[in-house]
């Protein structure tokens, strides 16, 4: 089966070097067409015009944030802030407690990741490596939830939590975000993709227990699958919305949406305060993401396609 | 992927190794149950529990205090009946339509024109388009805000330096506003639902669309004969979450226009909330809820089938 193997192997170098020669010979020939080149040129350009559309929004709200509040909404929109002012920073963390809904934030979400990556490469595993009785069933059962809208628990979900004494947002928080069927489907396809069969048999033959095999042979091999899915737990958790919006009312307890929410839909529309906000609030997960983008954006792609 | 499997399999032995491969025990007795048993829990607890208490609420009035009266169908009697709801039903259908016939097919659009060959910067224009998704529902409300603002927004002043149009008042027209909240719904998640089809056109095999060319296929014959079905199973996984997506669309609505003009804009997912926590009727809120259950899992079940059924002839 190897010999084989490396025999597909090496034709398909052959037919890639053969193919690798041939371009050179093409590619003048494409070069003259001028069709061809109209047509990359106007492929960068739209790709071009598409980018701006995605990022001048975000430059615009950025400049905004260092102007004068006056300076907003001047006619004509000047891009560059004159005079640049770091003011609506000042008066935002001065006058609001924003360190106290960023703290809420960043504390629930990366409490709700820590769980649901746990949870999620626990039952990915169970179901990548193990037959079962009742596993297509368990499978489906799961699976489905993926179409249960949010807005159809969002009362039941709140009156559950209210009635049984657990609104602290520590808890409540959390809990919509602790068990997502899109992250066992994820660690799934990852386990079967990249963990083999052997290394898990070799575990069990050192000694290992089925957990001790997961936490000490699994779990370190799924590293960057791991953190493609601890990025979109942060973030689903960090910037929702509904959910802190019918639990809070406590200003104290905001977090860092609810909390610009309401500078923002206060009577004199505090833009000044929001965007600084903003900026401040977009800070971390642009910066997370552009850490972790590759993982991320490779680790979602992973199980839809393969699957 | 190959790499990882290349690792696993280096072993000299290849048949002794097959056939302890296969003896693999999978069984694993308790052990499987007790790994999935976590996550079965907190589904439990947090998703089918709700979903019950959703159904059971939906036959009572309740206004959060005391116990719940039973009614029987009373609720969904007078959601028949409520022309808000029926509103709130169009306008999640409309924004459903723009997800899955304006949305999806631009992200396959900008994944087709980001896999042409020798493209550079292709990371760059992948990561900058899906920025948006990492951004908090807010911070795009309040950028669009500023945005479309009818006397000193960026795009009615732009508008006017450039046509010399008269303003516009964006969010105040009750189709505009629609088309407003649509585009803002296409900005924050065409970048998000690229990756998807970009990763399935890279993982078309070349060969396939040589074997079309030698057939004497042009671009756009490839691309429905070659393109469409490799890469069907991603555009149903795509069109059926965006689907679900937009049916339960709130933050846009909620935060641009209040549901305004009117109930131009009112979601479903906003006529819930309205009903729960602003006029307190938690049974009717929740018969609501129990209708925009069976919708939205009703036809994602009919799509599923449908893409699939397709995937397999």
């Amino acid at each position: 089966m190897s010999a084989s193997s490396t025999t597909t192997r090496a034709d398909a170098r052959r037919v890639r070097a053969e193919s690798g020669t041939g371009s050179p010979q093409q590619r003048p020939k494409k070069r003259a067409n001028g069709g061809w080149l109209a047509r990359r040129g106007l492929l960068y350009v739209t790709l071009s015009v598409l980018l701006l559309v995605f990022i001048f929004p975000l430059v615009w709200a950025l400049s905004g944030s260092f102007k004068n509040r006056g300076d907003i909404f001047a006619t004509p929109p000047s891009l560059i802030p004159d005079p640049a002012t770091i003011a609506n920073y000042v008066n935002l963390l001065t006058t609001q407690p924003f360190w106290k809904w960023f703290g809420m934030s960043v504390g629930t979400a990366a409490i709700a990741t820590v769980i649901s990556v746990f949870v999620c490469a626990l039952a990915g595993y169970g179901f990548a490596k193990f037959q079962f009785r009742g596993k297509k069933a368990l499978f489906t059962i799961m699976f489905s939830s993926l179409s249960v809208p949010f807005a159809v628990i969002l009362v039941p979900l709140f009156i559950l939590v209210v009635k049984s004494g657990l609104s602290t947002p520590w808890f409540a928080l959390v809990v919509p975000w602790v068990a997502p069927a899109f992250g066992i489907f994820m660690m799934q396809q990852f386990i079967v993709q990249s963990i083999p069969d052997e290394i898990i048999e070799a575990a069990r033959i050192d000694g290992n227990s089925e957990f001790g095999t997961f936490w000490r042979v699994v779990l370190p091999l799924l590293r960057p699958s791991l953190g493609a899915l601890a990025v979109w737990g942060f973030l689903q958790s960090y910037n929702s919305f509904l959910w802190p919006l019918v639990l809070l009312s406590d200003s104290n307890q905001y977090t860092l949406p609810l909390g610009l929410n309401v500078l923002f839909a206060a009577e004199n529309r505090s833009y000044d305060l929001v965007l600084a906000g903003s900026v401040l609030a977009s800070v971390p997960t642009i910066l997370v993401f552009f850490l972790l983008r590759k993982q991320l954006l490779d680790g979602l792609t992973a199980g839809a396609v393969k699957g | 992927m190959s790499t990882s499997t290349a690792t696993g399999v280096p072993v000299a032995a290849s048949p002794e190794s097959k056939t302890r491969r296969r003896k693999l025990n999978t069984s694993g007795g308790r052990a499987p149950y007790l790994f999935i048993a976590p996550f079965y829990v907190l589904y439990g607890l947090f998703m089918i529990v709700p979903v019950l208490a959703a159904v059971y609420l939906s036959l009572t009035e309740w206004v959060g205090l005391g116990s719940p009266r039973f009614i029987g169908v009373t609720n969904y009697v007078n959601l028949v009946q409520d022309t808000s709801f029926g509103t709130a039903l169009v306008n999640s259908l409309i924004y459903t339509l723009i997800a899955v016939f304006i949305v999806v097919p631009c992200s396959l659009l900008v994944a087709q024109a980001l896999n042409a060959k020798g493209l550079k910067a292709r990371d760059l224009f992948r990561v900058a388009f899906f920025i948006p998704m990492v951004l908090s529902p807010i911070v795009i409300a309040l950028i669009y805000s500023l945005i479309f603002d009818t006397d000193y927004g960026l795009l009615n002043s732009a508008l006017k330096a450039l046509f010399g149009l008269p303003n516009t008042d964006w969010l105040g027209d009750p189709t505009l506003a629609k088309l407003a909240i649509g585009f803002v719904l296409l900005w924050r998640t065409v970048g998000y639902l690229t990756i998807f089809f970009l990763a399935a056109l890279q993982a078309v095999s070349p060969e396939q669309y040589e074997a079309a060319s030698l057939d004497g296929a042009g671009p756009i014959r490839k691309f429905f004969s070659v393109t469409l079905p490799e890469i069907r199973p991603v555009t149903s996984f795509v069109v059926v979450t965006s689907f679900i997506s937009a049916a339960q669309l709130f933050d846009e609505p909620y935060l641009l226009t209040k549901g305004g003009p009117g109930e131009a804009t009112l979601s479903v997912a906003m006529f819930i909330y309205r009903a729960a926590f602003e006029r307190q009727q938690f049974g009717y809120a929740a018969a609501a809820g129990v209708v925009l259950f069976v919708i939205v899992f009703g036809v994602s079940q009919i799509l599923n089938r449908a893409l699939a059924i397709g995937r397999t002839s």
